[in-house]
């Protein structure tokens, strides 16, 4: 039992927070809101570069073989700087998923990784709305029974506003041509889940981060009856809840990751542990936040609702609470015996 | 990161666990808020430190075992799933005992320890009195240095276990011109002396768990003084900083509660709404987060890690946990929620526990204080 991250794996975490640091700022945000056009190729083709995109590919399909525990404390950072871009809940959930997609499929997409930076969207009925269509090469298109592979001329699609700015979503009107597949659907279909829920998750434990920075930032400076609201305990508390439930949110996350990494058969109860941990941390920051801010933060001008409207879509997508409720509580009834004091690891 | 049991650490789990079915009394004990249930505790302390079970973290040296903090963990789940007896001793083995270990001399490591690890010394704590609760600085009983002895003047309260108690210890204001932090010394204090008087407090559920400590004129020896003269608000900090942190509240407490409340769920589900299922969720949830996060501070400590504040996070978790949870088992069990005789349910249990729950966002520093504490060192917000 060694519940702990190696070197190796913060050093990526630092590497990748001090590129967003740079790269990633509120400023650089609002820019693509502006000009309509959130997604950054130069910002994308650094993070190509840097070998952040292909880092879940194995190592002979020119990728870096991180592990899940190592891209979820990456992806936590990616959460924090608000990235428009879609890497976690897009990219690397596809190449996640490129070993286990039916051979047909899984083909014609690795052709396309040749193309470079360019990458592939996903959509689920649990976010069913891909991200960015006009940059990607083609879609990962999953219903109810089959998974299918569109490329981007063989379908016909529009914009369609996201309460988040940054995040330019599509819905799909008509497929001239797809190549389809129900083989290994239920995997399939429980693996992309699972995963879906952890990139949310470990996001919104970035962006959760992020408010409460912002927050004890603001309250430090704000001064009322001549002091910084900070000093008065009903500022003070507010936030302190917060940070509990971010603490209890993290170890959630980083066992999800493991269990994915070692193909525990709970990997999904522990997913859903996750993202429902996360998700309230998230929620919570949300409320306490703006609350923080008091009239500023209801405002456009003030950052915080660049991470607070990424944080609710990303409660939204990939099986919001209630979902993830749903999938624990059927986990647990169902098998009443693997709950408790022995059953955690 | 490896979030799996080793060979060694099952192995471990296992001689405990079939130590436990041994000896664990079939027979629950009667409460350790009464007078003869208080016996039996201590008893089964003793019973304890014979398969050498009792201070298992302690050092070989003082008679532990030397347990890791994994092992620890370990050894705790076994003992909830066991459902053995509540600890009589906690404040002795948990927090008065790394104390001493820390900041004790030679001679006072030899008298308290072993009698601790026995039973023999049952501890009670002396922190708070009347006019000093949360602003512990506040304290006004005095113990003044006259020759080989302190002379202690003033009253103790809200004593956990004092009732029956063997010994306290607590802080004391042996400079009588300091304020606040400054000029308090912790002493140890046997309750048999002359000049004390012990005036039981029956609590919430009517047993005198707690209790009124009165010194009158009370001469203890200065061997008895732990530490410096004046440095009792550093040694108090450190044994606070085990109270809240992982030696007194481990997470199985929590995830057997989860668990048994999923039991009652499952039982009662068709009288209930739909609504107890996210509660049951949500206790699962976060006891499940809570172990995790246990595990990963414990792994991280044992990298050479040390914890601070961070324990005050967990602090207002668990308790706030713990009180939904009863809050959830209370509502399943409907009208029979108010039975306070044992019934087919365990009504009576759950009733006491939930009782119980309203004590853990009070105790070992309320959660005020210790929201204070995280906007104050974890997120640096001004005083």
């Amino acid at each position: 039992m060694n519940f702990i991250f190696t070197e190796d794996q913060m050093q990526f975490k630092d590497a990748i927070k001090s590129f967003l640091t740079d790269e990633c700022t509120p400023k650089s945000i609002r820019e693509g809101w502006d000009a309509k056009k959130s997604f950054n190729l130069d910002r994308w083709q650094s993070l190509f570069e840097l070998g952040v995109l292909n880092s879940n590919l194995p190592e002979d399909k020119d990728g870096l073989g991180m592990n899940q525990v190592t891209l979820a404390l990456m992806v936590e950072e990616i959460g924090y700087a608000g990235l428009p871009e879609p890497a976690a809940e897009q990219t690397f959930l596809v190449n996640d998923l490129i070993s286990i997609l039916p051979k047909n499929i899984s083909k014609v997409i690795e052709d396309s990784f040749d193309a470079g930076a360019k990458f592939i969207s996903l959509a689920h009925p649990s976010a069913p709305n891909p991200l960015f269509l006009n940059e990607s090469a083609g879609l990962i298109l999953f219903d109810d029974s089959e998974c299918k592979f569109i490329t981007k001329d063989d379908m016909d699609f529009e914009m369609i506003p996201s309460n988040d700015p940054s995040r330019e979503i599509y819905k799909i009107n008509s497929i001239k041509n797809a190549i389809s597949s129900t083989e290994n659907f239920q995997e399939l279909n429980s693996a992309v889940s699972a995963r879906g829920a952890l990139m949310t998750a470990a996001l919104l434990i970035g962006l959760a981060q992020k408010m409460i920075d912002l927050s004890s930032a603001y309250a430090l400076d704000r001064t009322q009856f001549g002091k910084p609201i900070g000093s008065f305990q009903a500022v003070k508390h507010m936030l302190a809840d917060v940070a509990v439930r971010i603490e209890f949110a993290k170890p959630a996350v980083y066992r999800a990751a493991y269990s994915l990494s070692e193909n525990n058969p709970k990997s999904a109860l522990h997913c859903a542990h996750a993202k429902l941990m996360s998700a309230q941390a998230a929620e919570l920051a949300c409320k306490n936040s703006i609350q923080v801010h008091g009239a500023m933060g209801y405002t456009w001008e003030m950052d915080l609702h660049i991470y607070m409207r990424k944080a609710w879509s990303m409660m939204a997508c990939w099986g919001n609470e209630d979902k993830q409720q749903d999938i624990i509580f059927k986990t647990l009834s169902s098998s009443s015996e693997e709950l408790g004091v022995l059953y955690t690891f | 990161m490896k979030i799996k049991f080793t060979e060694e650490q099952n192995t471990f789990r296992e001689e405990v666990r079939s130590w436990l079915e041994k000896h664990v009394p079939q027979k629950p004990l009667l409460s350790l808020d009464t007078k003869e249930g208080f016996e039996q505790h201590r008893e089964w302390e003793k019973t304890l430190n014979q398969g050498n079970w009792s201070m298992v973290t302690w050092p070989k040296e003082y008679g532990g075992r030397g347990l890791d903090l994994i092992q620890w963990l370990i050894f705790e789940e076994e003992y909830y799933r066991a459902e053995a007896p509540t600890r009589v001793n906690q404040n002795g083995v948990f927090l008065l005992g790394p104390t001493l270990m820390e900041f004790g001399t030679h001679e006072q490591k030899s008298k308290f320890l072993n009698a601790m690890a026995t039973g023999d010394h049952i501890w009670a704590q002396g922190w708070s009195e009347p006019g000093a609760g949360s602003d512990m600085a506040a304290i006004r009983t005095t113990a003044v240095l006259d020759g080989d002895h302190y002379k202690i003047n003033g009253q103790k309260t809200w004593s956990s276990r004092a009732a029956y108690a063997d010994w306290t210890f607590g802080l004391f204001r042996t400079d009588l011109d300091s304020e606040r932090h400054r000029g308090l010394s912790f002493i140890l204090v046997p309750l048999d002396l002359p000049g004390i008087t012990v005036r039981p407090i029956p609590q919430l559920d009517g047993e005198p768990g707690f209790a009124e400590i009165y010194f009158d004129d009370v001469e203890v020896p200065v061997e008895n003084l732990l530490g410096g003269d004046g440095d009792g608000w550093k040694i108090a900090m450190a044994t606070a900083g085990f109270e809240r942190g992982l030696m007194l509240r481990s997470p199985a407490r929590f995830q057997q509660t989860a668990a048994k409340l999923m039991e009652l769920y499952l039982a009662k589900q068709d009288h209930c709404s739909p609504i107890i299922q996210a509660k049951i969720v949500e206790a699962w949830a976060q006891s499940e987060s809570y172990a995790l996060s246990i595990y990963h501070t414990a792994s991280k400590m044992l990298a050479g890690d040390s914890i601070g504040s961070e324990s005050s996070l967990g602090k207002v978790f668990w308790s706030e946990l713990d009180h939904m949870m009863h809050q959830t088992a209370l509502k399943i069990l409907g009208a029979s929620a108010e039975l306070s005789q044992e019934s087919q349910d365990d009504a009576a249990k759950w009733i006491k526990g939930f009782m119980f729950s309203y004590a853990g966002p009070i105790y070992a520093g309320t959660n005020e204080i210790q929201k204070n504490i995280i906007a104050e060192r974890l997120l640096g917000l001004p005083k």
